[in-house]
């Protein structure tokens, strides 16, 4: 245990959280202490977000209490938390697009002309004006409207709002994620100053250097445990990296025979302003492929671009011997290319579909006669998936929403190994998966690299793309900064080329 | 001109964002043009119509054009209300489709009070509660039994139309009284009853609407519903309000179509669909293309001037309906084109 | 997630007590007007309930529910009954053979169809608003193409016998305007309930996005349902003329908001509260038989309407009231 010379103002008590058998978090204790800026830092499922989730009340643990500024609690309510002076700045801006800057900051305290019922809008946008020029150095006009302000400015904007309530602790959840270089640099001033007026910062983030230079103490999770929480003085980015890192997790990745075979998917010359430079690769045949980099790197864009849903400014990309296309979402399915998207519960399944409907949904041509859906052989299509993906539900007739993240996930591939796909594009195949699911997922998309698909896939989690993969582009600034053979490259020096550390340099954007 | 994109650091440092900013300007400029034109064509049409025709700009006749605009300007202004706070989604955001029938059934009720020799204070009192009690069930509806208001409003619709046959028989009730003698004539300067009448009401409700914290937060509940949850907002309160506002507006509409005709008439259901689209009409001539009151009775003025401008001209007033179509045609393709993909 | 088994029972017995509404009602209308109104039961009051009071709806509603389904709405198939009927009275009265008079009616409605869908699928306006947009246009158009709204009659002795054939014809003893609304709702049916075209057109209302992530074409599937909901409306607008022999500018909108009506309380029907045909023709009925037995348990005629407003509401209500989370 630390000694800090100032007292508690959070602390964690002995917190389990589960969902549906998978354990978020176990076992977890942790003391913020007063006016300081505290980082807490994770792989993706180390279990930050479940502890922040609990921390603003929209979480109940199943075990062990909360304890803010001395005063004990089994669970919080959103209420509860604002009520205590706990502020998040979240990810997603709550910002109403079409309201100027003062009306977005007083929503819901709003200055009145003094023995007036009227909005005193010239009180709000000096006062707006003058917080933001005070925290941030910032002068908006009166009449820029929050839909057209860039995201930092919008970032700024609901900082301040916290700020206006003069909260006791202000959560940010990777604030910095689409900040550019200078824009971060402000907000880590401001974050000092907060704390030198005895404000509790609790920070989360990805990059470690930012870590380094920002916090005053920094708290490791990892699968859902507590690691370690170190003064930043007593550490470096180095060992924080080797914190993080999931030594166990080896056995998950099945073992499995890597023979590349054939070309199978041609990219030369890909460009696209704004988003990705001179993209160029080869996928072959029983090869899985991965594509890392931080959030704006392009990879993403590439990855969405292969399969139609954007387009490339120039360059080709070519499947097997056929000629080059232009792709759409109908080509690309046509081409036999699969993608798995992120957004699994916008993109990948209707959840108001059954699991029936949404197997079939990208294959129908092969279950119709006479225009008319097969029922038996649609049924035979589905139950067949169903076993071999050990996907867990009550029935074919059973809809997806009644489904685990992680089996709507396997329905979300069974729709494309149903269409006889060759290519899969999976897009953060394993986010909001239980462990077991994922081992399942792993060994299935080994099988079908066994048997001669391609198989590329876009992952922030770096053990799984070790684990899982031959070779890894990692992209930064747009271009393929660098390829790596899988078993050449450990998960701390993957970790600094996907950050850019090891140039000594920060991108984000 | 409404942004200024260095306003955080310099433009240099920015070259590496890929920026969403090219987007946002063109965007603000397209609405700016946007608007920009609505007015354009509004005081175009004035202008011809001016010329075309000696009568058009005489006080009597523009007074004439508020006092036919007044019916459908009250119930545009009352279903404004609710579109801002119920989002803009027509199918699960905000609408009312019973307010023309509620019109025609609060009509009734105080033609046949009066007719039944009540005085003018209880027929008022009972009209206007008739709308609020519609616009009660109404809120009731969407807020508590969580029927989308589409579906919920459509239903009342037929229940209130029915009501006003069953009321009136199907035929007209005339009715006479000091209060309606009043309305029908002229106020001060000779310019109509039912012009002050429109005016004031759009005034008080835009004062409330774009000058109190009141209407602040129905635009927030009505546009990011969880960003009115995270300020504290009490969501279904703003939303059930909205309704019981309908509902009055719905009710002052029967009072003022009681004037206008002398009496209810039956077909009050007929106006339901125009003025939907005057309100959503209405949000081309607001400067965020929002609906707003302001931009709602332009938009009813607007309608109003065509019609009396026809009428003038000794051309067929059936065009009006076909150019409001079109115009909300256009208006709609230019932001879903002008909208970023998503991404 | 973990549900007390008792609860979840409970929470089955409520969703199934949901999908009951619609039916239940209907049989207690049936039972309540045959308790009420002598004479509701004879034989050829209900057949006039069909034939007056469901053939034309029930069509209208069919098309409705196709764009309800596809997560949309069409404010404009009354545009489309009266584009067809005025094509195919247009052309009975310029002498055109009656087969070609039909042909073109349906061509009438395919224009507001076609109009529809580049507005929702080419443009991407929402559908509430291009099928307003639509039905503003129409009514001016068919105010334009009638001097100013004057109906288009035929003259009883120069229309072929044929021309009666689809309004008043009788096949096998059946009347040939429900034959027709029976054969447009078993199409449907299996169209929507059956076929791959439906089965997509299901996945859009659901989950739009999720079509075009699956590789299949989601604007033309949008584009088909609009162009289908107004060919049927179409049909609709060839049996009323035949029927009534004239062509009433703006008439079809009256099917409007009974269509809208009967296509959502049909959803209450399907387990998972999708529209469906089968629901829809429910709803129709319910309607039909509401406005009917009011009208002949002598009630005041003007009840019907509050009758029929007051039943919608009451399984809207049940319904949405029961789904609450």
């Amino acid at each position: 245990m630390i000694q800090q010379s100032t007292q508690p103002i959070i602390h964690f008590q002995g917190i389990e959280k589960s969902f549906g058998g998978a354990k978020a978090l176990s076992d977890v204790s942790l003391t913020v202490h007063r006016g300081t800026v505290h980082g807490l830092v994770g792989q993706n499922g180390a279990g930050k977000s479940t502890l922040i989730k609990l921390l603003a009340g929209l979480h109940r643990p199943d075990a062990g209490q909360v304890e803010i500024d001395g005063e004990a609690y089994d669970h919080l309510t959103p209420h509860l938390v604002e009520s205590l002076g706990i502020h998040f700045i979240h990810q997603d801006r709550l910002l109403v697009p079409s309201f100027t800057v003062g009306e977005a900051l007083f929503l819901g305290r709003e200055p009145r002309i003094p023995g007036t019922p009227f909005l005193d809008r010239r009180q709000m946008q000096r006062r707006a004006q003058e917080v933001l020029q005070r925290y941030f150095g910032l002068s908006l006009p009166n009449s820029a409207l929050i839909s057209q302000l860039s995201t930092a400015e919008k970032q700024i904007v609901q900082i301040t709002r916290a700020l206006l309530d003069r909260p006791k602790i202000l959560v940010f959840d990777e604030p910095t994620a689409a900040l550019v270089k200078r824009e971060a640099d402000l907000l880590f001033t401001l974050i000092r100053r907060l704390r030198d007026e005895g404000i509790t910062i609790l920070y989360i983030s990805h990059y470690l250097q930012e870590i380094e230079a920002l916090c005053d103490v920094v708290t490791v999770l990892r699968n859902g445990r507590h690691v370690a929480t170190k003064p930043i003085a007593e550490t470096s980015a180095a060992e924080i990296a080797g914190l993080m890192v999931n030594r166990d997790i080896g056995d998950l990745f099945p073992i499995r025979e890597k023979s590349p075979g054939a070309a199978l998917l041609t990219v030369e010359g890909l460009s696209a302003t704004g988003r990705y430079r001179n993209v160029g690769f080869t996928l072959y045949r029983g090869e899985v492929l991965g594509l890392t980099g931080l959030l704006g790197s392009g990879a993403k864009d590439v990855l969405r671009t292969l399969f139609g849903l954007e387009t490339a400014e120039e360059g080709t990309v070519t499947v097997a011997e056929q000629a080059p296309w232009r792709a759409s979402p109908v080509q690309a399915a046509r081409r036999k290319l699969a993608l798995v998207p992120e957004d699994r519960r916008r993109h990948g399944v209707a959840l108001d579909l059954s699991v029936s409907e949404n197997t079939t949904l990208a294959s129908l041509p092969r279950f119709t006669r006479l225009g008319l859906v097969d029922r038996a052989s649609e049924a035979a299509e589905a139950d067949r998936l169903i076993t071999r993906l050990q996907i867990k539900t009550a029935g074919r007739e059973a809809l997806l929403r009644t489904l685990s993240g992680g089996n709507q996930q396997k329905v979300a591939i069974a729709k494309w190994l149903s269409r006889h796909s060759d290519i899969y594009l999976l897009d953060e195949p394993t986010v909001g998966v239980d462990i077991a699911a994922k081992v399942e997922i792993y060994a299935l998309i080994a099988e079908l690299a066994e048997k001669g698909a391609g198989i590329i896939v876009l992952s922030s989690d770096l053990p799984e793309l070790i684990g899982l993969t031959d070779r890894i582009l990692i992209f930064f600034r747009g271009e393929i900064a660098r390829e790596v053979v899988s078993d050449t490259i450990t998960e701390d020096a993957l970790l600094a080329e996907v950050t850019g550390s090891s140039e000594a340099t920060r991108y984000v954007g | 001109m409404l942004v200024d994109t260095a306003l955080l650091v310099p433009a240099s440092a920015r070259a590496d964002t890929p920026s969403p900013q090219k987007t946002t300007v063109s965007q603000g400029l397209a609405g700016i043009a946007l608007r920009g034109g609505a007015l354009a064509v509004f005081v175009t049409v004035f202008v011809l119509f001016a010329f075309a025709s000696p009568i058009f700009l005489t006080p009597f006749n523009l007074g004439n054009i508020l006092a036919q605009s007044a019916i459908s300007g009250v119930l545009a202004i009352g279903l404004t209300v609710v579109i801002i706070a119920g989002g803009g989604n027509v199918v699960s955001g905000g609408i009312d489709l019973s307010l023309a029938a509620n019109m025609g059934l609060s009509a009734a009720v105080y033609a046949a009070l009066s007719q039944a020799g009540q005085v003018d204070g209880v027929a008022v009192l009972a009209a206007l509660g008739t709308g609020l009690a519609i616009g009660a069930v109404n809120a009731l509806a969407v807020t508590w039994a969580r029927i989308v208001p589409l579906l919920a409003t459509l239903a009342v619709m037929n229940v209130v139309g029915g009501l006003e046959l069953v009321l009136t028989q199907n035929t007209v009730i005339p009715a006479i009284t000091p209060l309606l003698e009043s309305l029908s004539g002229s106020g001060p300067f000779g310019i109509p009853a039912l012009a002050y009448v429109l005016l004031g009401f759009a005034l008080i409700t835009a004062v409330v609407v774009q000058a109190t914290p009141l209407g602040l937060r129905l635009y927030a509940v009505g546009e990011f519903p969880e960003a009115a949850r995270a300020s504290g907002l009490a969501l279904k309160r703003f939303i059930a309000g909205s309704f019981l506002f309908s509902g009055l507006s719905g009710g002052i509409a029967g009072i003022l179509s009681a004037a206008y005709l002398s009496g209810s008439t039956t077909g009050a259901g007929e106006l339901l669909l125009p003025v939907v689209v005057t309100a959503l009409l209405g949000q081309v001539f607001s400067r965020r293309l929002v609906p707003t009151i302001t931009g709602t009775l332009l938009s009813a003025l607007f309608v109003g001037v065509l019609i009396n401008g026809f009428q003038l001209l000794n051309l067929s007033s059936t065009l009006v309906s076909g150019i409001q179509g079109l115009l909300i045609l256009l208006v709609v393709s230019a932001t879903t084109l002008l909208r970023p993909k998503e991404g | 997630m973990s549900a007390v088994p008792a609860l979840g029972a409970e929470r089955r017995l409520v969703e199934a007590a949901s999908r009951l509404a619609l039916p239940v009602a209907l049989v207690a209308v049936f039972l309540l007007f045959s308790a009420l109104a002598p004479g509701f039961l004879a034989a050829a009051n209900l057949q006039s309930v069909l034939v007056n009071n469901f053939t034309l709806l029930s069509i209208v509603a069919v098309a409705m529910t196709f764009a309800v389904s596809a997560g949309g709405i069409d404010l404009s198939v009354g545009t489309a009954v009266d584009f067809a009927s005025f094509a195919f009275v247009s052309l009975v009265l310029a002498g055109q053979p009656v087969p070609l008079a039909l042909a073109a009616g349906l061509g009438g409605g395919a224009v507001v169809g076609l109009f529809n869908a580049v507005l929702i699928a080419g443009i991407g306006i929402s559908p509430f608003l291009a099928t307003l947009g639509t039905l503003f246009i129409g009514r001016s158009v068919q105010q334009l193409l009638t001097n100013g709204g004057n109906p288009v009659y035929l003259p009883p002795a120069g229309v072929p016998e044929s021309f009666h054939l689809l309004g008043r014809g009788s096949l096998a003893g059946l009347p040939v305007p429900l034959l027709i609304a029976a054969l447009v709702i078993a199409l449907a049916a299996v169209i929507l309930a059956r076929s791959r075209f439906g089965r997509v057109v299901t996945a859009v209302g659901i989950e739009a996005e999720v079509v075009r992530y699956s590789g299949l074409p989601l604007k033309a599937h949008l584009a088909a349902t609009y162009v289908l909901v107004a060919l049927i409306a179409a049909v609709a607008g060839l049996v009323l003329t035949s029927t009534v022999t004239v062509y009433i500018p703006n008439s079809g909108n009256a099917f409007l908001l009974n269509a809208i009506g009967a296509a959502f309380i049909g959803t209450t029907l399907h387990r998972h509260g999708r529209p469906n045909i089968a629901g829809t023709v429910l709803g129709v009925l319910l309607l039909s038989l509401v406005a009917n037995g009011l009208l002949m348990s002598g009630l005041n005629f003007y009840w019907q309407q509050v009758g029929t407003g007051l039943l919608i509401f009451t399984v809207l209500a049940l319904s949405f009231a029961s789904r609450k989370v």
